[in-house]
């Protein structure tokens, strides 16, 4: 009982992390066909500003980083994928890489390669006992503000206008043009949520690591962007579900691999992975319309 | 008449390959005017100008006397003109209504739209049946008759509709021109781009041949009902004495 209470908390608080990424990089996707390896850069940047603002009360410290992450998020749109806009999917995954590598050169330049600590909610650091079994609160606190976040994203879709654009620009960004929706605004929303949601993962990936460092978020959107393969690239639902998926399979490899192969956990991760692409070639939940955007 | 649309000399080119050619056209406000020609003829690359999805390498496009060439998508819907586009395309993952409320993007006015939106669905009541199901699993027909409300539901000035009766039944074909005229009766001026010439001669006030990227013949329909020279035009096949 004990080691599956464990086993859960830690799947999900894993699988919450994969999918606020794997969400992030698909809110961009849907609306743009942009693979945008950049998004690990935004909560780099985001964990950066937490480390910066570490002195002042949390709420500050968190406001300041969802900050940065956004207006960050925002000038890539503006200054780098904006005008590629046009450009075939290759063109524009390259510009992300080199948006990427540029931003991760500017960190090791102005702040040094070195991690530094970071523990933004030491309160978190305890344990809590949920009947016989002691979790992690921190972990606890991953899965409540993932499910927060998964739930207000979905409300923000479903229910208001501006979601409904998206839903439609992410299907057939064409048509929903020829319906009037914006397309520089339902782009520019697209990646101020996917800053938001950059920040508050480097919140919660910084509190589990304790050190903050120039490839901080790499890993993360590396596995995350896995997810939203294995989810249906275009899909936002296949986004959430893939991340959750790919955190229980990391968590049950790191349970069930004997001791001297768990170094290698990703690599057993990913031939999982290759064979469901096997299988399911187009994801777990294909995107409709999957075609060039613009 | 008052000139709502003003097409002149307009030329579009896809790389080197010349789509259309010194196209002329004037839509007048309260007209069907239907576009017609063979497949490849430039009439969807036409709408598509105005609408703003194919850039113009010359000419001008002019609606209530503004230039609109070249603007962007959603700045053409704002100014009054909407774009059904050939193959219908509805968003198949939205549910029905949501497809209606989604034509309505541009208007602020909630209490209206929510009683056209009514009025589309005791047209049609099939699309309030399956309201709230996924517009992708409606048949052919009902998906023509819901993507030609969605543009309805923008407020529009100028309906363009890209071959509205393809590959649907005979009888569907008799709803939608039906819808069309119920359109036209609402105040909208409408521009279709039409195949079935037949049809078009039956249902607009005026009609353009376009063949091979160039208007061939133009007129008003009754007068070109039954004439060779229509035929002609159409099949780029001129009879012996019959020149356009």
């Amino acid at each position: 009982m004990n080691t599956l209470v464990q086993f859960a908390v830690d799947a999900l608080s894993l699988g919450g992390l994969y999918a606020l990424t794997a969400l992030g990089i698909g809110l961009i996707f849907s609306v743009m066909r942009l693979a945008n390896f950049a998004h690990a850069e935004l909560v780099t940047c985001a964990a950066y500003a937490l480390f910066a603002l570490s002195a002042h009360p949390l709420v500050m410290a968190v406001a300041g980083s969802v900050l940065v992450a956004v207006a960050l998020a925002v000038l890539t749109e503006r200054l780098a994928f904006r005008t590629l806009r046009a450009a075939d999917p290759t063109t524009m995954m390259i510009a992300s890489f080199t948006v990427s590598m540029l931003i991760q050169k500017i960190l090791i330049f102005a702040l040094g390669s070195r991690p530094k600590s970071l523990d933004p909610v030491p309160v978190l650091s305890q344990a809590v006992w949920i009947g016989p079994a002691q979790v992690s609160l921190l972990k606890l606190v991953t899965i409540a503000v993932c499910a927060v976040l998964l739930l207000a994203l979905t409300l923000f879709l479903r229910r208001t206008s501006f979601g409904l654009q998206m839903r439609a620009a992410a299907e057939n960004f064409t048509m929903a043009r020829l319906t009037g929706v914006r397309a520089n605004a339902v782009i520019v929303v697209a990646f101020a949520l996917s800053g938001v949601l950059a920040a508050v993962v480097a919140l919660l990936f910084a509190a589990q690591t304790g050190f903050v460092q120039p490839r901080l978020g790499v890993p993360l959107m590396i596995t995350a962007f896995v997810a939203t393969v294995i989810g249906g690239m275009g899909s936002l639902t296949g986004a959430a579900i893939g991340g959750v998926l790919v955190g229980v399979v990391t968590t049950l490899l790191q349970v069930f691999l004997p001791p001297d192969l768990r170094p290698f956990r990703e690599a057993f991760l990913f031939a999982l992975v290759i064979l469901a692409l096997l299988v399911k070639p187009n994801g777990l939940f294909p995107a409709r319309g999957l075609k060039e955007r613009i | 008449m008052t000139a709502l649309l003003q097409v002149d000399g307009l030329a579009v080119s896809y790389g080197r390959i010349s789509a259309l050619r010194d196209v002329s056209l004037q839509v007048n406000a309260g007209e069907i005017v239907a576009i017609v020609g063979p497949n490849g003829a430039g009439k969807s690359t036409l709408l598509a100008s105005i609408a703003g999805l194919a850039r113009p390498a010359a000419g001008s496009i002019r609606f209530r006397g503004d230039s609109i060439a070249g603007q962007p998508l959603e700045r053409t819907v704002r100014r009054g003109i909407a774009l059904v586009p050939e193959g219908r395309h509805v968003f198949g993952g939205l549910t029905v209504l949501e497809n209606l409320r989604l034509g309505a993007t541009i208007r602020g006015d909630r209490a209206a739209v929510a009683a056209e939106i009514a009025q589309y669905m005791a047209l049609f009541p099939i699309l309030s049946e399956r309201r709230n199901e996924p517009a992708g699993q409606l048949s052919g027909g009902e998906q023509q008759m819901l993507v030609i409300a969605r543009g309805m539901l923008s407020d529009p000035a100028l309906l363009m509709l890209d071959e509205p009766s393809l590959g649907l039944a005979p009888r569907i074909i008799d709803q939608v021109y039906a819808l069309i005229e119920t359109v036209r009766q609402r105040g909208v001026t409408v521009l279709v781009v039409e195949q079935n010439a037949d049809r078009a001669l039956r249902t607009a006030d005026r009609i353009y041949v376009l063949n091979a990227g160039a208007v061939r013949l133009s007129g008003a329909s009754v007068d070109l009902r039954g004439k060779p020279e229509f035929e002609a035009a159409y099949f780029g096949i001129w009879p012996e004495g019959v020149r356009p």
